[in-house]
C-alpha cells in the first residue's frame, strides 16, 4: 500500500507496536490498524486474498500484493470461550472471554480472528453474522467483532 | 495433489528396543537431558548392544547426549521435533540410506514454567526455558484473541460440535478410555486416579469447549529407542518391530484459523499417503494408537482412518465401549492407547504411544498385553503442522 502523508513511518510503527514481531511483510496490516482499517493482503494480479501476510501470492506467485481494507462483514466459523489465559488489557476471563474466527465475505476460507464485543456469550454461535468494529486496547485502535444487526445466520 | 505413495523401504528398518523412565508430575532435581539419558541407557541395554554400536542420534541436544553417554563416533545426528513420528520417519530415512546403521532415538519431556504452575516455582526450570525462542515476549499484538497454537484444536472442536450437532461428552469418552487404560500402566502419571464421565463433565473448563481433562498432562520423563536395519535387529536381544510404513501430512493453508475444513487438513494428507504405502490397515491391526494431545484429536483420527464416517465417532465409540473395563475395545479386542495415552500416561508427544506399540508387539506390555499382538497403527499429531502416521508389525 502506497504510504500517504498521514501514514506512519516504519520507525513510528515500530514504536507504536513495540511488543509485536513486526517485519517488512506484515507491517502493512499493523499500519492499517492505526487507521481503523483491517487491511489484508490481496493480489493485484489475480485478486486472491490471503491471511496472514506472505511475501508472494500463494495462488499465482505474484509479488504485487496490496494491503487492502476488507468490508468487515462475515460469519462466525470457529468460536471458543476462554476461562483463563495470560493477563491482557480489557480481557475478562471470568465472563468467559469469547474468541471468534470469522469467515469474511470477500472470499471463501479467508478468515480473521478476534474477540466479540457487545453480546452475551449465550447469543454467540457459529454461523451468526458479524461486523468489524474498533475498540481501544493498549492505546491503539483494535479490531473486534460485533453481532450484525440483522443477527441471523446464513 | 501429489501424495507420496512409494514405500521402497517397507519393513527394512525396525525398532530393536524401547524404554522409558516412567512419568511423574515432578521427577525432582533433574534436567530434560538427564531424563533423556536415563531412557537412552535403558534402551541400549534392552537391545543388548554395546553403546559403541550406536552411530546415529535422533533427538534434541544430541551433542550433549553423545558426550554424556560416551558414544565414540556418530555419523548421523538430528533434532527431529515433535510429535515422535518425525523421529520415526527420520530413522527410516537415515538407516535405510546408510546415513547410520544403529540409531538411538529419544524424547524427553520436562514440565516448564508456562504449562505448569508448580514448575513455575522452580527457578531452575524457569531459567531452562528463558532462551527458548518460543518464550520470547514478542507476540502478534492480538493478545489472547487467537486460535493459534494448541488453541486451534479447541476452535475446531467447537466447529465439530456445531457441524455434527454433537456434545462434549463425546470427548469425555476419550478421556475416560485413556484414564481407565492408565490404571494398568505402572509408568502412567495418572495411575491410581480413575475417572468417570461424571467427573469429566464436572471438570473446570479451560477454553470452552475443552476442559482440563481434554488436554494432555504435563510431566517429567523420557522414552528412548534403538532403531536399526531389520536384518541387524534380528541379531539383537528382543523381537524386531518392523516399521512397515510411515509418513507426515500438511496442507497449504495450515495456519490454525485458515485451515480449510474438518474434511481437509494434515490428517487427511497423512491417511491418503499411509494407506497407499501400507499393506496393513484397520481391519488387520491388534492395537490402535491415535494421538491424544487433545481428546478431539483422537475423535478425528478415529473417523479419519476410517473406523466410521465423519461425525459418526459417537456411534462407533458407544458400539465398541467395554462396560466392564470402562474403555474402548474395538470389536471386543482392540484397545485404544492401552498405556493411557498423552491424556493419562503423560504428554509425551507420541513417544509414549510408540514405546507402548513396540512393547505390545514384542510381548512386553505386562498386564496390558494384547494376546498375540503383531500389528499396530499409530496415527499421530494433529491437523496443522504435525499430522503423521506409522504402521508397525512383527515378522
Ligand atoms: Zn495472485
Amino acid at each position: 500500500m502506497a504510504a500517504t502523508s498521514t501514514e506512519e513511518s516504519d520507525a513510528e510503527l515500530l514504536e507504536r507496536f513495540d511488543n509485536v514481531r513486526l517485519d517488512h511483510i506484515n507491517k502493512h496490516l499493523y499500519r492499517g490498524l492505526l487507521h481503523k482499517e483491517l487491511r489484508l493482503s490481496r493480489c493485484s494480479d489475480c485478486g486472491w486474498w490471503h491471511h496472514r501476510p506472505k511475501p508472494i501470492c500463494p495462488n499465482c506467485w505474484s509479488k504485487n500484493l496490496v494491503a487492502t481494507p476488507v468490508a468487515g462483514t462475515g460469519t462466525i466459523h470457529l468460536l471458543i470461550l476462554l476461562h483463563q489465559g495470560p493477563p491482557a488489557e480489557g480481557v475478562d476471563y471470568s465472563t468467559p472471554h469469547p474468541v471468534a474466527t470469522v469467515e469474511l465475505d470477500e472470499q471463501e476460507g479467508l478468515r480473521f480472528t478476534s474477540t466479540v464485543v457487545g453480546a452475551d456469550n449465550d447469543d454467540l454461535e457459529i454461523g451468526k453474522r458479524v461486523e468489524l468494529d474498533w475498540i481501544e486496547r493498549n492505546g491503539k485502535p483494535y479490531p473486534v467483532w460485533r453481532l450484525a444487526n440483522d443477527g441471523g445466520g446464513r | 495433489m501429489s501424495i507420496a505413495k512409494r514405500n521402497p523401504n517397507k519393513d527394512q528398518v525396525a525398532f530393536a528396543s524401547a524404554a522409558t523412565t516412567g512419568f511423574t508430575r515432578s521427577a525432582g532435581e533433574v534436567t530434560q537431558a538427564s531424563l533423556a539419558l536415563d531412557a537412552c541407557v535403558k534402551a541400549i541395554e534392552a537391545a543388548g548392544i554395546d553403546k559403541s554400536e550406536v552411530n546415529g542420534l535422533i533427538g534434541a541436544n544430541n551433542g550433549y547426549i553423545q558426550a554424556a553417554l560416551g558414544i565414540p563416533e556418530v555419523n548421523y545426528y538430528v533434532g527431529a521435533g515433535v510429535p515422535f513420528g518425525f523421529s520415526i520417519a527420520n530413522a527410516v530415512g537415515a538407516v535405510a540410506s546408510g546415513q547410520c546403521d544403529v540409531a538411538l532415538a529419544y524424547h524427553s519431556i520436562y514440565r516448564n514454567a508456562s504449562n505448569s504452575r508448580s514448575a513455575s516455582n522452580d527457578p531452575f526450570r524457569a531459567r531452562a526455558f528463558a532462551s527458548n525462542p518460543n518464550a520470547q515476549a514478542l507476540g502478534d499484538g492480538f493478545g489472547p484473541d487467537t486460535v493459534g497454537g494448541a488453541v486451534g484444536y479447541t476452535a475446531w472442536a467447537s466447529r465439530y460440535l456445531h457441524e455434527y450437532n454433537e456434545s462434549r461428552d463425546l470427548f469425555g469418552y476419550i478421556a475416560v478410555n485413556d484414564r481407565s487404560n492408565a490404571q494398568r500402566n505402572p509408568a502412567a502419571v495418572m495411575r491410581g486416579e480413575p475417572l468417570t464421565m461424571e467427573d469429566y463433565l464436572n471438570t473446570r473448563m479451560i477454553r470452552w469447549p475443552l476442559s482440563m481433562l481434554d488436554m494432555d498432562v504435563p510431566i517429567d520423563g523420557a522414552d528412548a529407542f534403538i532403531i536399526t536395519t531389520t536384518e541387524r535387529a534380528r541379531d539383537m536381544k528382543l523381537k524386531p518391530v518392523l516399521i512397515h510404513a510411515c509418513t507426515n501430512g500438511q496442507v497449504a493453508q495450515n495456519e490454525e484459523d485458515q485451515t480449510p475444513s474438518l474434511t481437509h487438513h494434515g490428517q487427511h494428507v497423512t491417511v491418503e499417503s499411509l494407506r497407499a504405502k501400507s499393506d496393513i490397515w484397520i481391519d488387520d491391526i491388534d492395537v490402535f494408537f491415535p494421538y491424544d494431545g487433545f481428546t478431539f484429536i483422537t475423535v478425528s483420527w478415529i473417523e479419519n482412518v476410517g473406523w466410521c464416517g465423519l461425525g459418526e465417532a459417537r456411534g462407533f465409540i458407544e458400539d465398541n465401549w467395554d462396560k466392564e473395563t470402562n474403555r474402548i475395545l474395538i470389536k471386543g479386542r482392540i484397545p485404544v492407547n492401552p498405556h493411557g495415552g498423552a491424556l493419562s500416561e503423560g504428554g509425551t508427544q507420541g513417544s509414549g504411544h510408540t514405546r507402548e506399540a513396540v512393547h505390545q508387539l514384542q510381548g512386553l506390555a505386562g498386564e496390558r498385553q494384547v494376546p498375540g499382538a503383531t500389528k499396530a497403527l499409530l496415527p499421530m499429531g494433529g491437523f496443522f503442522f504435525n499430522a503423521q502416521g506409522s504402521v508397525l508389525r512383527t515378522e
